[in-house]
């Protein structure tokens, strides 16, 4: 068994770094012509890795126009570190970086006076939520859709602020132990604890849940 | 192979074999202990829940006048004076918060200045010193006194 763990453990080491090359190359080479004053680069690289970005924020801060906001910053901010740029890691790694400091700083500074005004209204009111799957679902269904919603969205928000940053990159945004380790300036064992606390505190109240 | 519960990197196989990510080799291994593990059979088909129960999360759409906004605002940057491309930062400074900080270092200022006396009351040595200067008096006045007297006034005498 160690053998076939051995085996399995450098086959995936290897698919990985061949993967993280390609992706860093095209990223990467994106931001070093936006470096060299390519504006069409950074189109393209904004078109690339905008709607994650926001849509990381928005399950993050639970409010579109906030997650908007916040995600005009992170593009400033790559757009601004251009001419410093170097290609040390990951582009998706570094973005998300800049997205999870932004989104943790926002969530401290607004912990006392923020509201749930969003959750309840958006769901209720029918707000930005995006029709999926079910094509003319009854009245029943759609509520049904949206307390388990709700709830979904509660579960997440009562995570911890970094488990919440990890389950979201982890689940939604399929990125790697070790790039959410550096997102999060911790070791690969410290996210895979995080997570596997994160999961459990899920299971404990969503598992209930017949989707 | 024992349970993978005991194990945080083995646990997270577990959550490699729910999102269907793992190497299949190591996936049917995983697959042959549940079979004779209750407690991860129970974990997977629980985490399989919450993944399911995740996916019902759709974000919503993105504005679509959000790349027009954050064009306008790399524009509005780019025209900005040059202190602002040496300081950076100095966008999210503004004098409001500054002004009432200045207003109360300017009060606590003023108090100060009023309240400190105009001049410091004579200690010890300068009282030595007047003192002093009394007696050079007295010596010189004596002195003339005797220059007065002198020996011719003192033979009349």
């Amino acid at each position: 068994m160690a053998g076939v763990e051995q085996d399995m453990a450098a086959s995936l080491a290897l698919s990985r770094a061949v993967l993280d090359a390609g992706v860093l190359e095209r990223d990467a080479e994106l931001m070093l012509q936006v470096r060299a004053g390519d504006q069409r680069s950074f189109a393209l690289l904004l078109e690339r890795h905008r709607a994650p970005v926001i849509h990381f924020l928005y399950r993050m801060v639970q409010n579109q126009a906030v997650a908007e906001e916040l995600a005009q910053e992170v593009f400033l901010r790559v757009y601004r570190s251009r001419e410093t740029y170097e290609p040390t890691a990951k582009f998706t790694t570094w973005l998300f970086r800049i997205a999870t400091r932004l989104a943790l700083n926002w969530i401290r500074d607004t912990k006392n006076e923020k509201t749930q005004e969003s959750l309840d209204e958006e769901i209720l009111e029918g707000g930005p939520q995006r029709q999926v799957a079910d094509t003319n679902p009854s009245v029943e269904q759609r509520m049904v859709r949206s307390a388990r919603l709700a709830e979904v969205r509660r579960a997440i928000e009562t995570l911890p602020d970094k488990q919440r940053a990890a389950v979201l990159m982890h689940k939604y945004e399929e990125l790697e132990y070790s790039q959410i380790a550096q997102i999060l300036e911790c070791s690969e064992s410290a996210v895979k604890s995080l997570l596997f606390r994160a999961y459990e505190t899920l299971r404990a109240k969503l598992a209930h849940m017949n989707v | 192979m024992a349970c993978l519960l005991q194990d945080k990197e083995r646990a997270a196989w577990l959550l490699g074999y729910c999102e269907r990510n793992l190497p299949p080799a190591l996936a049917a291994e995983v697959e042959r202990h549940l079979a004779v593990c209750p407690d991860c059979a129970r974990t997977v088909e629980a985490q399989q829940k919450v993944w399911a129960a995740l996916d019902v999360w759709e974000p919503p759409q993105v504005s679509p006048n959000f790349n027009a906004r954050l064009y306008a605002r790399i524009e509005q940057e780019e025209v900005q004076p040059w202190w602002r491309a040496v300081l950076p930062d100095a966008r999210v400074w503004t004098w409001k918060p500054a002004m009432p900080l200045a207003a109360a270092c300017l009060a606590v200022l003023a108090v100060a200045l009023f309240r400190a006396p105009s001049m410091p009351e004579p200690g010890p040595k300068a009282q030595a010193d007047s003192i002093d200067v009394e007696q050079v008096e007295r010596t010189l006045h004596d002195l003339e006194m005797l220059q007065q007297l002198g020996p011719s006034n003192s033979d009349k005498v």
